[in-house]
């Protein structure tokens, strides 16, 4: 006779093993036990995952403490001390002995990886010839079609760093491979590419303006305006274009500066006409353009929309009024110091009372003779010259 | 007779591109800090006669290295570059103020700072009593 064997599934069996009676805990505390369990394993996880990622990031450090003295002394002995170079040949005449560069050492990605690193960061610290045959170096060895290699990945981070690597070796990049990625989803990615183009591309470095639906980030505009103000060689378009025209509002912001930034003044009807706009952000950056542009012919027009403005708006007109300061509307600032309810307002219009110096030394006298306290404080305070803000 | 300078800065890779370009010169002696007190400690050991330093290091920035060599009547004269990528004016007018004789910006075109130290060299030799 045939007697069923019963088997037990080793949880089972490690549960009757250690805790005997568990089959008659409580619910509760069967559920205390399994959960307890579940965290000890999580954390028994986590900090082996640690524990191996460390281990990982040690071993490539150390790989690489010990390859980049190697690069060092190549890169020195064979593009810094070249002799060529230091007889003043051209640089594209120069003997470049690459070989060394193509040797087994440098086969693996890492290795690679290593070179490209280390070949930008003596970039950034020399220019002119030795900077131009690290370039050459990069181009002989084919490091530039690893780096173009990492474009056509798939993972954003890859092509952050492929970008990154072409542009700080001064490599040009075709437009129909970079101008997508300046649209790209990812904020990084985005920012990036739009950096790169301005710097590589030969034909219109600006052509990402019109195609970009994205906006541009406060910090990317940063970004963007120390590339555009620092590469060489960049031909400034009319900036008034992308005012009048582009239906991206950050793209327009951004225009306004950098026409303020190259005084093209050309764009300030343009400028006038976007006062237009619905959007008061935008409408209050349009303001304080005009008021550094000094813009006389807008003056009449931006006390003509001041009372149907929020109160952003009203300050950059208060402040751009004090900038221009032609003194046709003094009379008018005057008013708003004494009878707007708005602190920031009063506190403007005193400002650009006071900015319209010689014209309005009398009316200051008259303001400070008849003010108020607080007023008398304002006046003074905004008379003060190591207060800037 | 050797000319001994002292090269202070934190970046590995500058340091390497400043000895090779030196080494092209003969009869130099490099002193290398990586940072501004080595290079304070250094000044007091060794008889320096060119300091080429950058301005931001750990523990004593360029500009203390700077002070500190003005300071000791032994090592006022010694003429001293700076090296750095901060371009702002506030910096080079500071350095210029505390007695740095020469402004090299990062990056460097090499040509052109090895004339500019072979000048101050020149320079600080004809001075010598």
């Amino acid at each position: 006779m045939n007697i069923p064997v019963q088997t037990d599934s080793f949880f089972e069996r490690f549960f009757r093993q250690n805790f005997f009676y568990f089959d008659r805990y409580p619910l509760v505390i069967k559920i205390a036990v399994l959960l307890t369990l579940i965290a000890v394993i999580t954390i028994l996880v986590a900090y082996s995952s640690i524990l191996l990622r460390r281990f990982a990031a040690y071993l490539r450090e150390k790989r690489l403490h010990a390859i980049h003295p190697h690069i060092d002394e190549l890169l020195t002995e064979y593009v810094l001390l070249n002799e060529d170079a230091m007889m003043q040949v051209p640089v594209e005449e120069v003997r470049l002995q690459t070989e060394v560069f193509l040797s087994r050492q440098f086969r693996k990605r890492w290795q690679k990886q290593a070179l490209i690193d280390r070949m930008i960061h003596f970039k950034k610290n020399v220019t002119g010839d030795i900077s131009m045959l690290l370039t050459r170096v990069y181009v002989e060895t084919g490091l530039d079609k690893f780096s173009m290699s990492k474009l056509k990945k798939m993972g954003w981070s890859s092509k952050v760093i492929g970008i990154v690597e072409l542009t700080s070796m001064d490599m040009t990049i075709a437009d129909v491979t970079i101008l997508p990625l300046t649209n790209s989803r990812n904020r990084t990615l985005r920012a990036e590419a739009r950096n790169a183009y301005i710097k590589l591309s030969k034909n219109d470095p600006f052509k990402f303006f019109d195609v970009t639906m994205e906006p541009l980030l406060m910090w990317n505009q940063l970004e963007l305006f120390r590339t555009i103000t620092t590469t060489e060689g960049l031909s400034i378009p009319n900036f008034a274009r992308w005012i009048s025209y582009s239906t991206n509002k950050s793209i327009v912001a951004f225009c306004l500066k950098l026409a303020l930034h190259y005084n093209q003044r050309e764009a300030i009807p343009s400028i006038i006409h976007l006062l237009n706009t619905r959007d008061h952000y935008l409408r209050a950056d349009t303001i304080n353009c005009l008021g550094k542009f000094m813009a006389e012919d807008a003056e009449e027009k931006l006390v003509h929309m001041y009372f149907n403005q929020p109160v952003n708006c009203q300050i950059e007109i208060l402040k751009a009024l004090g900038r221009i300061a032609t003194g046709n509307h003094l009379d008018f600032l005057k008013n708003e110091f004494l009878r707007s309810t708005d602190f920031e307002l009063r506190k403007n219009a005193a400002k650009s009372i006071i900015r319209h110096q010689a014209l309005a030394t009398q009316m200051i006298q008259e303001l400070l003779s008849n003010a108020t306290t607080e007023n008398a404080l304002i006046l003074k305070h905004c008379m003060n010259p190591l207060i800037k803000y | 007779m050797t000319v001994n300078i002292l090269i202070a800065d934190d970046d590995e890779v500058m340091l390497q591109i400043i000895r090779s370009v030196l080494s092209r010169g003969k009869g130099f002696q490099l002193f290398i800090a990586r940072n501004g007190k080595e290079a304070i400690q250094i000044k007091e050991k060794n008889k320096i006669d060119l300091v080429i330093t950058d301005l931001l290091m750990p523990y004593a920035n360029g500009f203390e290295v700077i002070s500190a060599f003005r300071r000791d009547p032994e090592t006022a004269g010694v003429p001293v570059v700076i090296v750095s990528s901060i371009g702002n004016e506030e910096a080079v007018i500071e350095g210029f103020k505390l007695g740095a004789d020469d402004f090299i910006q990062k990056p460097i075109q090499v040509g052109e700072f090895m004339s500019r130290i072979n000048r101050l060299l020149a320079k600080s030799s004809t001075n010598l009593p």
